[in-house]
């Protein structure tokens, strides 16, 4: 076999790949909570952390993976959806930092009610592919069963998103929403409800990213499993700019990779560092996002 | 009634300055200057009572020093009362007061809004074992400056690329910084002790001086955290002296019309960006002096001690006590200092198994609800809802 596939680069870039999803997950459901209602879900992390302890409770009534998914993207659909209409709606036209204290509050209840209910020891999860990694002439090949449906899983919601917003007449709806409210509330659309769909469609990409973080064996899924995520995300999502659904894509995967090329090369330390630094350097060069258009901001 | 007006404000003056020498020359001798300086303290309360309205307005600035004297010595005299450990949580208390006001004037005056200052507050922390380790002769204050100047430092670093940033942006900015600290620590390790953390070499003794007031037969442990608890309310005192006539000064009043409506601030003049640049510079200094007295407290820095959760903790209190008011600090300050007593108190009474995962998690679930109460209902915490219940008391027509 050609050992092209196992050289170090390849390594690198193939396990940066399988994280980059997952921050590309978390900056695109951020992505479409900030575009449909201007507030940046600092919960993003500990709603779908919340809805995926929900769910996997039914394991102990022995129902199987996939029912546990679908009873976990359940739970976040109404965790969205409730968190929408009983805290978020309160609080639009309010000064921009009323919404951002309310969910970091959120996210310290959730973390903390969730350990409080499920304790805060990690609980693995069944996985269902395996995690060990294919062998190519001998030598450990980057991705494993398990990374290759990390990956599938992660284009297929990608694309789900995107085909949703571009082809049918809800997306056609939910981004008139979130343009120009007034206007399509006098065409007749249903602003309120679309809002409200907007953040349960996001909570339910952030499901998805939960219950791939911690099917992974070594985290298992704990209350603050997304924080380490969710910080990359919001970076990611920061980097490609947060009016740009393919800019946080590609931005986080981006960040996967580079992430992983730091830790082989330098450390592991030196990760946050690297991407607090590519942060800060594309905010100073480009505030708005590397990924969008200028625009004179609303005063 | 004027005349007589004009006459007062000097002679309050002239009043607190000898109260000032008095106590000074009492402390020295014996612990009868503690009643003394009480007696003393109620005759400035009267005379600064008097001369009130007339002091605010003409001498807002002697006021402000009155009102804080008047205050320190009040809370230095409960000090010598209470338990150790009530001392204690209060030096922590007034430590977390200081961050929370440097929090304050940046979010409620500048209308920026960080979640990192528990970052900045380890800068300080840590800024003030390392040099306590390298230097151990070196005075209190002067040490506390450097902690300060390194706060500075690290907030200019970061306030720069802030000033482009407008509110969600600059949280996520400052949320990175704050996850990172912890890393960025582990990463120089050769001077930050690592995981564990550094233990300063010498504890904090009152000079002799002071020994009137904490060598009078009692423990030297009890003396120790009785005299770093007073050094902690005296610098308290002093931050928010400061902090009080910057709110009130020219820069204080252009903060404030930036967070209201940046273009109309632009317009008369005022550059946005240096002001950005100096709200952020003047809370990372703050929290970074909270910081490095929350290290000469514990006699100890650790890592952990500055997570993430620290910074989160830093905002729910000054949201509960009322963002943008300097009473905001002073409220969330005493919350701090108590809230691990009522927790556990709350433990007790409910009969919560206080090993169990409930109770261990009342912290949480207690600080996160009241942020999202107070940002519902109350935007300017109990400090804004005590003024808005005075006004309407006082606009209440008689009868």
């Amino acid at each position: 076999m050609d050992p092209f596939l196992t050289s170090r680069v390849v390594t690198d870039i193939l396990g940066g790949l399988t994280n980059g999803v997952t921050f590309g997950l978390v900056a695109l459901s951020l992505v479409l909570i900030w575009r449909s209602t201007g507030v940046l879900n600092f919960a993003q992390g500990a709603m779908p952390m919340f809805a995926t302890y929900v769910g996997f409770a039914l394991l102990s009534y022995h129902f199987g993976y996939w029912a546990c998914v679908a009873a976990c993207v359940i739970a976040g659909l109404m965790l969205g959806g409730l968190t929408e209409r009983i805290l978020v709606r309160r609080l639009y036209g309010k000064p921009e930092i009323n919404p951002i204290v309310v969910m970091v509050g959120f996210l310290i209840v959730l973390e903390a009610v969730a350990a409080a209910i499920w304790s805060s020891t990690p609980r693995s999860l069944p996985s269902p592919f395996s995690s060990i990694h294919w062998q190519l002439a001998g030598k450990p090949f980057a991705l494993s069963p398990f990374t290759v449906y990390e990956i599938v899983t992660a284009v297929l919601v990608m694309a789900l998103v995107a085909a949703l917003f571009r082809f049918t007449k809800l997306g056609l709806q939910l981004r008139a929403s979130a343009l120009a409210p007034e206007v399509s509330r006098l065409l007749g659309v249903r602003v309120g409800r679309l809002l409200t769909l907007g953040w349960m469609l996001s909570t339910a990409v952030g499901v998805i990213t939960a219950i791939l973080v911690s099917t992974n064996f070594f985290s298992g899924l704990t209350p603050t499993v997304m924080d380490g995520i969710f910080a990359y995300g919001f970076i990611a999502a920061a980097i490609g700019g947060l009016e740009s659904p393919i800019g946080a894509i590609v931005a986080g995967v981006l960040l996967g990779i580079v992430n992983q090329f730091v830790t082989d090369y330098v450390n592991q330390n030196a990760v946050i560092m690297v991407a607090l630094a590519m942060l800060v350097v594309s905010l100073m060069v480009r505030p708005s996002g590397v990924f969008t258009k200028s625009t004179q901001r609303r005063v | 009634m004027k005349l007589l007006a004009a006459r007062r404000v000097p002679s309050a003056i002239a009043l607190a300055l000898v109260v000032t020498i008095v106590v000074l020359a009492t402390a020295s001798s014996t612990r009868v200057g503690v009643a003394l300086s009480v007696a003393i303290d109620l005759a400035i309360a009267c005379a600064f009572i008097v001369s009130v309205p007339e002091l605010k307005t003409r001498h807002p600035v002697v006021a402000r020093a009155l009102l804080t004297l008047l205050g320190l010595d009040v809370a230095i005299f409960l000090t010598f009362f209470f338990s150790s450990s009530t001392n204690f949580n209060l030096a922590t208390g007034a430590a977390m007061s200081i961050v929370l006001l440097g929090l304050s004037f940046l979010t409620g005056a500048s209308g920026q809004i960080s979640l990192g200052n528990g970052a900045f507050m380890g800068v300080g922390a840590f800024t003030m074992a390392i040099w306590a380790n390298h230097h151990a002769t070196t005075p209190i204050v002067f040490s506390l400056l450097i902690a300060i100047a390194s706060g500075a430092l690290v907030g200019l670093l970061l306030g720069l690329p802030a000033t482009r940033l407008r509110g969600p942006y600059l949280a996520g900015m400052t949320l990175a910084f704050a996850v990172a600290f912890t890393f960025i620590l582990s990463s120089f390790s050769s001077w930050t002790g690592g995981d564990s953390g550094l233990q300063l070499p010498t504890a904090w003794i009152a000079p002799r001086w002071l020994d009137g007031f904490y060598h009078a037969g009692t423990s030297p442990l009890t003396t120790t955290t009785l005299y770093i608890t007073d050094v902690a309310i005296v610098v308290a005192g002093v931050a928010f002296f400061f902090m009080a006539n910057l709110f009130a000064s020219r820069t204080g009043r252009s903060m404030r019309l930036i967070r209201d409506n940046d273009v109309a601030a632009e317009l008369v003049g005022i550059s946005l960006p240096r002001a950005r640049v100096v709200a952020f510079i003047v809370s990372s200094a703050y929290a970074a002096l909270g910081g490095a007295l929350l290290t000469v407290i514990d006699n100890s820095v650790s890592p952990s001690t500055y997570s993430f959760a620290l910074s989160v903790t830093i905002l729910s209190l000054i949201v509960i006590g009322g963002i943008g008011t300097i009473s905001g600090a002073l409220i969330g300050g005493v919350v701090y200092a108590f809230s691990t007593s009522v927790i556990s108190w709350i433990t007790t009474h409910t009969g919560l198994n206080p090993q169990g995962n409930v109770a261990s998690q009342l912290n949480g679930i207690i600080f996160g609800g009241l942020l999202i109460l107070t940002m519902l209902f109350a935007p300017f915490g109990i400090a804004g809802a005590v003024r808005h219940f005075w006004h309407r008391m006082r606009s209440r027509p008689p009868g």
